[in-house]
């Protein structure tokens, strides 16, 4: 009788334990897990500066688990404390994550201000060259508002006497033109040569249209679409001062830019 | 007799070890709160960990009803990490996503500074 109670009795307690330390080898495999990967969260100096408090809880949750796991019965109780310790570095991990993403943000944020500003100064300076360089038109090379638009001479002093070359002294104009033609992308031009009275007439014709096309190349030169320009020679035609004096000649042979207006429309040619 | 008697206390010794927990209220607070939180933030059931959370904690509450109390304390405690877990990758999901859109910004503004030059 006694000794059948303490048979049972026995039996009882094995079940009992054996019934906590059945999941035994498996929270073993949890535990090492979590040891490991808080290795990992350890290691990393960007974690520990970011969330110092989620490594030392995960710390924490792994040594009790590393404690309990020397105890009998105490499976399932090791395979939370190792899950918690997961977790906690898991959370560490993301904060981290958050926490360089915000530092990369508000450095790309500064840039982009900085390039913002950037934009605006150059488009206000752009605007500013235009006007400027408008101002100095209308003053210094003749530009003036014609029934054909807005129209720009370059005199004779910009050319080899007699020949279609551009003389050095006109790169300056050239280069402002290239520029305004950049600045109003849809603006087109028409190049248009004259010549005094003076030779042959078919030569003059000839050179009054070589030089135009002379403006013209430098300006696809410089980077000017070619469809952008349309290149005419009148030769004698159309003089704006008598033939009969040298300084009514001079201010004859002359190219003429004809601009369009904004959306590219350009006066009818002669 | 002294056999037996000690058998008994072991056996109710044993018992006793796994059902002296209390009522684990204050954690069961605390997971409602970061479940709560990381719906507050934009996470939802795409993100499997706050699925986690929600089931754990549904499991945890009939744990509660059931005066199972230990288990109901590992499962909140569970639950409570799954949702703040959940939490942190929706918001380094968001930086992340801040991140791109300030990129293609830039790169937007230096494309226009390239072609005013």
């Amino acid at each position: 009788m006694n000794a059948r109670v303490q048979v049972i009795g026995g039996a009882m307690l094995a079940l009992l334990l054996s019934g906590c330390a059945g999941s035994q080898q498996s929270s073993g495999a949890a535990l090492e897990a979590a040891r490991m990967s808080f290795q990992a969260v350890k290691e990393n100096p960007d974690v520990l500066r970011s969330a110092p408090k989620d490594v030392i809880r995960a710390g924490e949750s792994l040594a009790r688990a590393d404690r309990l796991s020397s105890y009998w019965g105490s499976a399932e109780d090791v395979g939370h404390y190792a899950y918690l310790s997961r977790r906690y570095g898991e959370i560490a991990e993301q904060h981290t994550a958050l926490g360089l993403n915000q530092e990369r943000a508000a450095r790309l944020e500064l840039e982009h201000q900085r390039l913002q500003l950037a934009l605006r100064e150059a488009k206000l300076l752009s605007v500013q060259e235009q006007s400027n360089w408008l101002e100095e038109q209308m003053v210094s090379l003749a530009t003036t508002e014609t029934e054909r638009g807005l129209v720009m001479t370059l005199g004779d002093v910009l050319f080899d006497a007699g020949r279609a070359d551009l003389k050095a002294s006109a790169n300056r104009t050239v280069l402002k033109l290239v520029q305004f033609l950049q600045l109003n992308p849809r603006r087109v031009v028409r190049i248009e040569g004259y010549s005094d009275s003076s030779g042959d007439k078919q030569e003059n014709l000839e050179l009054s249209r070589a030089r135009a096309q002379t403006v013209a190349d430098v300006l696809v030169d410089l980077g000017i679409d070619a469809k952008r320009i349309e290149v005419q020679g009148h030769g004698e035609s159309f003089p704006v001062a008598e033939n009969a004096s040298a300084r009514g000649r001079a201010q004859n042979r002359r190219v003429e830019i004809v601009f369009s207006d904004e959306q590219g429309h350009l006066g009818a040619g002669r | 007799m002294i056999n037996r008697l000690s058998c008994t206390v072991l056996a109710l010794l044993a018992l006793a070890g796994c059902a002296s927990d209390p009522a684990p209220t204050e954690q069961m607070r605390l997971t409602e709160q970061a479940v709560a939180q990381a719906r507050a933030v934009g996470a939802n059931e795409q993100v499997a960990e706050l699925k986690m959370a929600e089931d754990k904690l549904q499991q945890a509450q009939a744990a509660m009803a059931d005066e199972a109390f230990k288990e109901a304390r590992m499962l909140a405690e569970q639950a409570e990490l799954d949702a703040r877990v959940a939490e942190a990758r929706v918001l380094t999901q968001k930086s992340q996503d801040q991140l791109a859109e300030l990129n293609k910004r830039i790169d937007r503004l230096r494309k226009q500074l390239g072609d005013l030059q």
